[in-house]
């Protein structure tokens, strides 16, 4: 395979240094408004639904990356978009399941859901596994943008007097220091904005790519007939090769990926936390899905057609066996000026650093809301801090565990490097991390009698029965294989998520239809004098069984007899120790209760009468009093009352809600056309004198 | 000359287990009441959903069709 290196000139690189510089300055001038960890990780719920759509793409644009689907646009053609415009079918789920009760109960993170909806055990699990998820996630952001930089740099460079080669790892380690030090003191209002800016550049520059491509190769018509009826098919092969087919990409990416995109991956769900509404959040996930999506499936994935078309014509320009992985940047030097590659270049590994500081931040939020609060909680401080220093402190905290989040996100990238390309690597990294977390959050929120006995023992006999999975692909993913031949290096990249899914579904459904006899067995144990005693015996064992499981010292059967014993022992260890009221855990928390959920995040009766949006100027109010006050006729525009949730916003619209604060309405005046503000609520809304605002109801 | 089992079956396959996923999705969250068709702005997001599956298919399909005879 054909690798490059020194690819560029110097005004690329001097065009890519001033791009960073330039994005660097304009996310840290965004960091301004982060007051708390609030801001900090959630910029405030205040955003308008077009600017988050658009910081979307920077985000799936470059976790999807160029790299990775011009490398298969290369191998395969047009079937690189698959993965791009496969998502709408989980879009009902998400919009009206998923959506609404992150919203609504006030979740800082996915694991807290777990707490809310079934016990803090199922919360510690389900950290366990989302931090898997979110490292391995920031580990291949590092590659993917390892891989990009490596064919601009020269193989080797002279540092008094002795020659250094350059590797993978060395450049990941020196963008992780970067990306560290730039997410440390941006926080999420900063990462919105950047991404926002990106994702116009992005996805100018990859188009710019394509009709610069399409214009080389001799215009469109050339271009289409140049390439092989097969490659500008939309959808791959059906079970071949192993290494890129449909059904096993359906099953990885359509099914497992999709949910994990937008259930699972804390960096989106952030996003639209920081629409002002759900609505917003709804319009700019669908915006994202129907629009951004099929654009961006063009824009990462052309120069590998590109690439195609030309190897096809001048296979001494771009030769057939050019490393997948390295051909977008073969192709964009190819096609375009100096200093226009430099500027596609960085957009690049922009867009990369921005996914991967989006994910940083996001596990740093979950670490702060799901590791760093329970232990404060559990050790409890002799003297208790107050509000702002406690938030103080967090931050520090946050910021600390983003450095050593980074870290960790270099250290897998370990894990990913032997796959041939990114995309497998990812692939392999979908189907083995989301199934346990995916099945657990669609069934809790659509599943009442989903219980944490059957979500716990999904997290343990689930993994369990994935891990045998990975042990003995050929006798147990292969029952799922659908014809897709068995790669022994890597086997069943894609189709094991269907058999994951599958095994963490049947113990999930198993166990919570086995309820009412675990129930009684646990009723008989707790009248038996030694019944606790019995129980700790039962969890010790359970450990064994799991490492016996995770070490695979035993023939295959035994350790499926063990799964066995291990699917019949954690439901019942689960509900002897766990007190669980289903009624209470399941209100405002399923997809069932939503308008209960709307209730409780208001705290009183909901008025959804559909008023006017008014103008108003504000005035400052003396006092401690947080509501804020309207006139009587303002709010009989609004059809608002007291006690009413109200969003008030600079009425500059291109602002996108970054000038704006959410309050409750508090007793009328007079004064039409102005709205009474105490100093906390300037200041956090950022307001500018003598500027208008628009006054809106939430409900 | 390309297979049925390469052109078409994976977009009938896409459709036809995904759709079964999406209708899944669609009559959850109607009788659940988290899409409350009574509601005038719920009504709209009914039509937008519907849209999308089929604005999707029509891409997969005229992109088959576009890859096999144009």
């Amino acid at each position: 395979m054909q690798t490059f290196h020194n690819i560029g000139t110097s005004t690329d690189w001097i065009v890519m240094i001033v791009y960073f510089l330039a994005i660097m300055l304009f996310g840290s001038y965004f960091g301004r408004y982060n007051r708390s960890t609030k801001d900090f990780f959630f910029g405030g719920r205040r955003f308008a639904w077009w600017l988050i759509a658009f910081s979307i793409v920077a985000t799936g644009v470059g976790s999807h990356s160029f790299v990775k689907y011009s490398a298969k646009g290369f191998e395969h053609g047009f079937s690189s978009t698959m993965t791009y415009i496969n998502d709408w079918f989980f879009i009902p789920f998400f919009l009206f399941g998923w959506l609404p009760i992150i919203v609504y109960s006030k979740i800082r993170s996915i694991p807290e859901y777990f707490e809310k909806r079934f016990s803090p055990s199922a919360r510690f699990l389900a950290t366990i596994l989302l931090m898997f998820y979110m490292i391995g996630y920031i580990g291949i952001g590092f590659l993917t943008l390892g891989k990009a930089a490596l064919p601009l740099l020269p193989e080797t460079f002279t540092l008094f007097g002795s020659t250094i080669h350059i590797t993978l790892m060395g450049v990941i380690i020196f963008i992780a220091v970067i990306t560290g030090i730039y997410i440390t003191f941006g926080g999420q209002t900063a990462v919105i904005f950047t991404d926002l800016l990106q994702g116009f550049v992005l996805l100018f520059a990859g188009l710019l790519l394509f009709f610069l491509g399409v214009d080389y190769v001799g215009g469109f018509g050339v271009f289409w007939d140049l390439l092989p009826t097969e490659w500008k098919l939309p959808l791959a092969k059906f079970n071949e090769p192993s290494s890129f087919n449909f059904v096993g990409i359906f099953w990885q990416d359509g099914i497992a990926g999709s949910i994990g995109f937008l259930f699972m991956n804390m960096g989106l769900v952030m996003r639209f936390m920081a629409t002002k509404s759900v609505n917003e959040g709804r319009k700019a996930a669908t915006f994202n899905v129907l629009f951004m999506l099929p654009i961006s499936a063009i824009v990462v994935g052309n120069a590998g057609w590109i690439g195609k078309a030309i190897s096809v014509v001048s296979p001494e320009i771009v030769p057939p066996n050019t490393s997948p992985d390295q051909i977008f940047v073969v192709v964009a030097n190819i096609v375009s000026h100096p200093g226009v590659f430099g500027f596609i270049m960085a957009a690049l590994t922009a867009a990369l650093m921005s996914t991967v500081d989006t994910l940083i931040n996001a596990t740093a939020a979950i670490y702060i809301n799901d590791v760093y609060r329970p232990i404060k909680t559990f050790f409890k401080e002799k003297t208790p801090l107050n509000i702002k220093e406690t938030d103080r402190r967090e931050l520090v905290a946050a910021r600390w565990s983003s450095v050593a989040i980074t870290i960790l996100g270099v250290l897998s990238v370990l894990v990913f490097e032997s796959f041939p390309t990114v995309y497998e690597a990812h692939g392999y990294f979908h189907s083995t991390l989301t199934p346990p977390l995916v099945v657990a959050i669609f069934l809790g929120i659509f599943w009442r009698r989903f219980t944490p006995a059957a979500v716990i023992t999904t997290f343990i006999a689930g993994v369990a029965l994935m891990i045998i999975g990975a042990n003995y692909p050929a006798q147990l993913i292969g029952i799922f294989d659908h014809g897709i031949e068995m790669d022994p290096k890597h086997p069943y990249s894609y189709i094991r998520a269907l058999y994951n899914i599958f095994v963490c579904i049947a113990v999930a459904v198993v166990v919570t239809y086995t309820t009412l006899q675990q129930k009684s067995i646990v009723a008989k144990l707790k009248s038996k004098p030694d019944g606790t005693r019995i129980i700790y015996s039962l969890i010790a064992v359970s450990v064994v069984i799991f490492l016996l499981v995770v070490l695979n010292i035993l023939p295959m059967m035994l350790t499926l007899i063990l799964i066995l014993l291990l699917l019949l022992i954690i439901p019942i260890v689960s509900t002897y120790l766990i007190k669980y009221d289903e009624e209470a855990k399941t209100i405002g928390l399923t997809a069932w209760s939503i308008a209960k959920a709307k209730e409780m995040f208001k705290g009183s009766k909901l008025n959804e009468e559909e008023g006017e949006i008014v103008k108003v100027h504000w005035r400052m109010k003396e006092g401690e009093d947080d509501t804020v006050n309207l006139s009587e006729n303002d709010m009989k525009k609004m059809k608002a009352e007291i006690g009413d949730l109200v969003y008030l916003c600079d009425a500059r619209k291109y602002m996108g809600g970054l000038k704006s604060i959410h309050s409750v309405i508090g007793e009328p005046h007079n004064e039409d056309g102005i709205v009474y503000i105490n100093d906390e609520q300037f200041q956090n809304g950022v307001f500018v004198e003598n500027r208008l605002l628009t006054a809106e109801k939430e409900m | 000359m390309i297979s049925f089992f390469d052109s078409w079956l994976p977009f009938i396959y896409l459709y036809g287990v995904g759709g079964v996923l999406f209708t899944t999705g669609m009559v959850l969250i109607s009788k659940s009441k988290s899409l409350d068709l009574r509601k005038k702005i719920h009504k709209f997001w009914f039509k937008v959903l519907i849209f999308g599956f089929i604005y999707f298919m029509l891409i997969h399909g005229l992109f088959t069709i576009a890859a096999l005879y144009w």
